[in-house]
């Protein structure tokens, strides 16, 4: 039974994903329409409030392309694969209905977000034309190269918290948010968010200018609109991975809700504000200021921790009590019964 | 405690159903010759194009292969904090971080991280 | 004397520490000397004074330029949109716009074309075909008067050519079809096009007649 809610819970989890991913792209338009002094979409329905869904009708009834040159079973697995991966990135996160916790959940979020990169580069790969091979191999680059310093944030946070669980997250935040005492760090993660997803100051996978479209540019109808919904929901992803790990992690509250929106607006606002970066300066951003960064910060976590267990044990052999040793106790209890419960 | 498992095949049959169902939904065309050869900017693609490549993204991925296995090998760190001898972890963990910052450093020192020279 | 601390200077070289180096401390010097009459517009020298140097650092620092940015954009999102509801409301248009072809008549209904050919002469897109006779009242008329508007660039040189102001380019932009052979207008079409905008195009033309 309790299987039975759980795929329940998980399949309602992913189709509420991709509505928020239809209902984000018309935030972006409506977002970039107004920051460019234009409306944006207004025709359709109310407001345009139904675009997203006439959209999705239109691409999925466009003529679909076979590229003679490609090869045909890796373009057509490309996109599904995409989709695929990046929605099953979000059975890590712990919702408290009937979902799963496990205790490997940021391991589970990087595995997810490396096999990402395959997807993008078969895709340009398997099209067979210039372009498309030049937006992959440009997309790979980039991804790998970020995702070495998203990597060792990530393991920096690991450190803090001491397990891989993301529920431990909102144990650790429930005094104060990450974000606060930990704003530099936070400052890069969103840039590295920036770049795994592809966005604008690094939209190098498809530079439009140059590029024309990228890694995606043979794809037409379901394959486009699939390699769209998956870079949707990967930003979606990012932005609740954001709140998750610097916003408090609440994730039982409305507030939890309104800072991922808030996140995933701030991603459109930097599309609509900054201009593409050079890919020389994106190569240096990654590896001469980001990884040396995230490298140190990782040095000064395994200290702040050693400092931590050395406190932790000095109280235990003076046997006083402290509310710092208690909160610490408390909160492992806690994580160890939530586990409990949900297998 | 198979959930994740069934999870992901019942997401990758809904994935794959949608594709199909675009591709259904889309088969309408005549195949044009021109419409199905590769884009290019109005012209026939003359070579194929996965010959040339810049070697550079070779070498980034080189780094990233160094540097993706460290992190692997930092992983199982903070799972044996707890049953491990405390001094002999945190040697272990800050020399090879510290490694791991100097090979940074010399790479750097080498040229290795240059996009273009 | 508020003393400049030059620390970028001092430990570029070292040697102006004594010298000649105050001279630099001015604020926003010109990099090369300047002729007299012009005004230098590349980058200056940065100033040395330690106040101006802090707040280069801070800038630089705390990411001024960057949320200078955001806060611009974000300022953007709550302007009034240029957008205009199309089709119901509909942006200005100058009296000089060169929109679909007219061909007018005189107050008296008697048409103004008097054949001369000149706008088919001059049009460069060769998108006027005329054809001439005399009426049965001895005027010269044309029989045929047609304008490929697929070819048409919009140049308004027939409008200048044409002696008597007959053939004009009215106001409307809004005439697009769904098959090209009714773009192919004839001299039924521009006559009565003539008749239906001839209110706007007098206007127009009153309006626009010190400059011709």
């Amino acid at each position: 039974m309790e299987f039975i809610l759980s795929l329940v819970g998980s399949l309602i989890l992913v189709i509420c994903v991709l509505v928020s991913v239809a209902f984000l792209t018309l935030l972006e338009r409506k977002v970039l329409g107004y920051i460019q002094i234009r409306k944006g979409p207004n025709k359709v329905g109310l407001m345009g409030i139904p675009q997203p869904f006439c959209d999705a009708i239109k691409l999925f009834t466009k003529e679909q392309t076979y590229p003679l040159l490609s090869n045909y079973i890796s373009y057509y697995f490309s996109p599904i694969f995409s989709l695929f991966i990046s929605l099953i990135a979000w059975l890590c996160i712990p919702l408290f209905i009937k979902l799963f916790s496990f205790n490997l959940g940021i391991l589970f979020f990087l595995c997810c977000t490396s096999l990402g990169v395959y997807t993008v580069m078969i895709a340009g790969w398997s099209s067979n034309s210039n372009y498309a091979l030049l937006g992959g191999l440009r997309a790979v680059a980039q991804t790998i190269s970020y995702e070495v310093s998203m990597a060792l944030i990530l393991l920096s946070f690991v450190f803090l918290i001491g397990s891989y669980n993301i529920l431990d997250f909102y144990y650790y935040q429930s005094y104060i948010w990450f974000l606060i005492f930990l704003f530099p760090i936070s400052l890069v993660w969103f840039c590295i968010c920036l770049a795994e997803t592809n966005r604008t100051p690094f939209d190098f996978a498809e530079g439009e200018s140059e590029l024309v479209s990228g890694f995606n540019i043979e794809y037409s109808s379901g394959g486009f609109a699939l390699i769209f919904m998956a870079e949707y929901a990967s930003i979606l992803f990012m932005s609740m991975l954001f709140s998750v790990i610097f916003l408090g992690c609440d994730l039982f509250s409305l507030m939890f809700y309104l800072k991922l929106t808030f996140i995933s607006f701030v991603f459109i606002w930097v599309r609509g504000t900054l201009p593409r970066f050079r890919y020389d300066k994106l190569m240096y951003l990654a590896w001469k200021s980001f990884l040396p960064f995230s490298l140190n910060y990782l040095l000064f976590f395994i200290g702040f921790k050693l400092f931590i267990i050395s406190y932790m044990w000095l109280i235990n052999f003076s046997k006083v009590n402290s509310n710092f040793y208690f909160y610490l106790m408390f909160s492992k209890h806690m994580l160890i019964q939530a586990h409990w419960l949900v297998n | 405690m198979f959930s994740i498992s069934i999870m992901m095949f019942i997401l990758i049959i809904i994935t794959s159903v949608v594709m199909a169902l675009a591709s259904i939904l889309s088969k309408k065309s005549l195949t044009d010759r021109e419409k199905c050869s590769p884009f290019e900017c109005g012209f026939d693609p003359k070579s194929s194009s996965r010959l040339p490549f810049s070697l550079r993204f070779f070498l980034i991925t080189i780094i990233f292969l160094i540097f993706d296995v460290e992190i692997a090998l930092i992983l199982p760190m903070i799972l044996i904090i707890s049953i491990s001898n405390i001094f002999m972890w945190t040697i272990t963990s800050i020399v090879f971080i510290i490694i791991l910052i100097i090979g940074l450093y010399h790479e750097w020192n080498q040229g290795m991280l240059n996009w273009s020279n | 004397m508020a003393l400049p601390a030059k620390v970028f200077t001092l430990s570029r070289n070292g040697q102006r520490m004594f010298g000649t180096s105050l001279r630099l401390s001015s604020t926003g010097k010109d990099i090369v000397s300047v002729p007299k009459g012009y005004v230098y517009v590349n980058n200056k020298e940065l100033s040395m004074e330690m106040n101006e140097i802090t707040d280069r650092a801070a800038t630089t620092m705390f990411l001024g330029e960057l949320f200078r940015g955001f806060a611009v954009t974000l300022a953007h999102i709550f302007k009034e949109p240029a957008t205009i509801n199309y089709p119901f409301e509909k942006g200005p248009l100058s009296p000089r716009f060169r929109g679909e072809h007219a061909l007018r008549r005189y107050p008296s209904g008697e048409e103004r074309c008097i054949a001369c050919k000149l706008c088919e002469a001059i049009c460069p897109a060769q998108a006027i075909t005329i054809e001439a006779a005399t009426r049965a009242d001895g005027s010269r008329r044309t029989t045929r008067y047609d304008i490929d508007m697929t070819k048409c660039i919009y140049c308004g040189f027939c409008q200048e050519a044409c002696p008597v102001d007959a053939i004009v380019e009215g106001p409307n932009f809004e005439f697009s079809t769904e098959t090209h052979e009714e773009l192919l207008y004839n001299k039924e079409k521009l006559l009565c096009n003539g008749d239906k905008w001839e209110s706007e195009i007098a206007s127009n033309l009153q309006a626009d007649h010190l400059y011709r």
